[in-house]
């Protein structure tokens, strides 16, 4: 069974002239192990689709189901449990708390969830994995772009959750980080057994997915072969 | 609680700057406050001394002690017993031979009735004649000493000081204790049957059975001191004026720092961190701030307090100075409400996919 699937979403913004239909009747599914990229133009709709998949925003129609769980029928603090639980967010910018050391950046998820987070052993070899396991006593500031990254990704990681979200994780990287961005991914996906979803227009990703989405005009499709890049 | 500590150890420049603002407001809330208190214990000290629950005084005195005169006839029915004292009040100037010239309160009392009965010596010892007196301790400050004779106003005759006694101020003067006959001549109404100015009473509701005096309580009466509500209400707008102070400076330094850090509490929202734990942080903050602001400001409180030179009316009242701290943390918790609401209200979704 699928971790998260979306069902006939639509979403529009705005009212009359000025609406937009973003998202037209979405159907998506992912399951545990696989690595799936939703790729498309800028303003095409993918971080409207990515925030509506963690149930922080909710569709005009159509259903969102995580876990099992219906997001629409949910209270907001309920909302709040889910995503602390079962999705883990890794964002482009912001994603740190700035006066936190990175081993800090932990503590508070583990102060704030306190149950089923990783033990101590897979939280080091983590680390190790994503080569950090030295920064663990620097402050976001002392980090470069790659290793804030690599932070924020173990940080989501810590709680355990079955979803991980991804939004343009390999923003303003080069393209040899890209590259292991995309093999960590791919690593989460199949050793840690993660459902990972990744929306980009970073096209260099594509060859570590094991499907890639395409959003063109507000429709989901599976991405035809021919690669182009945005 | 973790992130507020974590942020303010991090951040300790910024927030040494608003703990030093705060710790400035709370010294001079209290300072103030501790004058309010000297000044006011300096208008009431020696009416507290007598324990008096009722004054009673004419009727057209507009309830000021200076203005009243009862005479003997007046008190006729009034039914004194031992709970209650006359006394006959005038400003004096006080001389002696080379020392400084005193602006007092001359009272008058009768040997036999409660506050001279009650009233104790520091040093020395009461007054057996209507030619000793008995005066407030500021005047050993001022260089007098026991045995010292002095002459009130323009009259020739000498009183002996035979004691002084602590805490006898009244409308801002030191109290010369004498007698009901020195008052008399002070007053130079010949003629006239004086008995005293005021009836204090130990009782409350005191009845003196005579149309032409009134029994006053002696909250109301010590509210009708000349100057002393004025005086308060001044101390009070200060005090609640520096409040509104410390508020507003907490309330701008949260909400300028709640504004710059609200991508990362977004991140954190869409975390799945709950609202809460975020609007307690900001909460503990302010909390924090302000509760170290006390702590500081008290220390310097307490060291001013010891360095104060003496006839600085500064006294300070440890009920009322708990309860001005609970009043600024009290200001924390709403300086720190509307920054806790734009926190509660912030949308992940705004920092994502930008
Ligand atoms: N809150 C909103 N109100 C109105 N319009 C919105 C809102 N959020 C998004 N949109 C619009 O929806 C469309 C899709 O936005 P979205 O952010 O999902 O695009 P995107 O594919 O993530 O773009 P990019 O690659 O630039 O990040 C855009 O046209 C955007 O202007
Ligand atoms: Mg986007």
């Amino acid at each position: 069974m699928s971790v998260i699937e979306l069902k006939n979403i639509n979403k529009y913004f705005g009212t009359g002239t000025s609406r937009v239909h973003v998202l037209s009747d979405v159907n998506f599914a992912a399951d545990k192990g696989e690595l799936i990229l939703v790729v498309g133009p800028s303003g095409s709709g993918k971080s409207t689709f990515l925030t509506i998949a963690g149930g922080l925003q909710t569709p005009s129609s159509g259903k969102v189901i995580v876990e099992g769980q219906d997001v629409d029928q949910l209270t907001k603090k309920q909302r709040d449990k889910l995503r602390l639980n079962h999705v883990g967010f890794v964002l482009q910018s912001y994603a740190l708390v700035p006066y936190l050391k990175v081993k800090e950046q932990l503590e508070f998820v583990r102060r704030v969830k306190r149950t089923g987070l990783l033990s101590s052993e897979d939280l080091q070899s983590l680390l190790a994995q994503l080569g950090i396991e030295d920064l663990v006593d620097k402050f976001p500031g002392q980090l470069s772009g790659g290793q804030t990254q690599r932070v924020a990704i173990a940080r989501a990681l810590y709680a355990n959750p079955e979803i991980v979200l991804a939004d343009e994780p390999t923003a303003a990287l080069d393209s040899a980080r890209v590259a292991e961005v995309g093999k960590l991914f791919k690593e989460l996906a199949e050793t840690r057994n993660k459902a990972v979803v990744v929306v980009t227009h970073d096209m260099r990703l594509a060859e570590f997915a094991d499907k890639t989405y395409e959003i063109l005009d507000g429709k989901l499709g599976l991405k035809q072969p021919a690669q182009e890049t945005y | 609680m973790y992130l507020a500590l974590k942020e303010i150890r991090h951040e300790k420049l910024r927030y040494s700057l608003i703990t030093g603002m705060i710790v400035l407001i709370t010294y001079l809330i209290f300072i103030l406050s501790g004058l309010a208190t000297g000044l006011a214990g300096e208008n009431t000290q020696a009416i507290d001394s007598w324990n008096a629950k009722s004054v009673v005084l004419n009727r057209d005195a507009n309830v000021n002690l200076s203005q009243s005169t009862i005479t003997t006839d007046q008190i006729d029915n009034a039914n004194l017993t031992k709970n209650q004292a006359v006394i006959g009040q005038s400003p004096v100037v006080v001389k002696s031979h080379d020392r400084e010239k005193e602006s007092a309160q001359f009272v008058g009392l009768k040997n036999n009735e409660y506050i001279a009965k009650d009233l104790s010596v520091a040093n020395g010892r009461k007054a057996r004649t209507s030619h000793e007196v008995v005066v407030d301790q500021q005047f050993k400050q001022d260089g007098y000493k026991l045995g010292d004779k002095v002459k009130f106003n323009s009259a020739t005759t000498r009183y002996t000081i035979v004691g002084f006694t602590k805490n006898a101020k009244l409308n801002v003067a030191p109290v010369v204790y004498g007698s009901l006959s020195t008052w008399k001549d002070l007053r130079n109404m010949p003629g006239a049957k004086l008995a005293g100015s005021a009836i204090v009473s130990k009782t409350a509701n005191f009845k003196s059975h005579n149309k032409e005096l009134k029994t006053y309580s002696d909250s109301y009466f010590v509210s009708k001191l000349p100057g002393y509500a004025a005086q308060n209400t001044t101390f009070g707008f200060m005090i609640g004026f520096l409040m509104i102070i410390s508020l507003v400076i907490i309330a701008v330094f949260l909400y300028i720092l709640t504004i710059q850090a609200l991508p990362t509490y977004a991140v954190l929202r869409a975390q799945g961190i709950p609202a809460a734990t975020l609007v307690r942080t900001i909460i503990s903050q302010s909390l924090i701030l302000m509760a170290l602001g006390i702590v500081i400001g008290t220390g310097l409180t307490l060291i001013t307090a010891n360095m104060i030179p003496f006839g600085v009316p500064i006294s300070f009242n440890v009920p009322m100075l708990a309860m001005i701290s609970v009043g600024l943390l009290l200001m924390g918790i709403i300086g720190a409400a509307i920054p806790a609401r734009k926190i509660a209200v912030v949308d992940p979704v705004q920092v994502i996919g930008g």
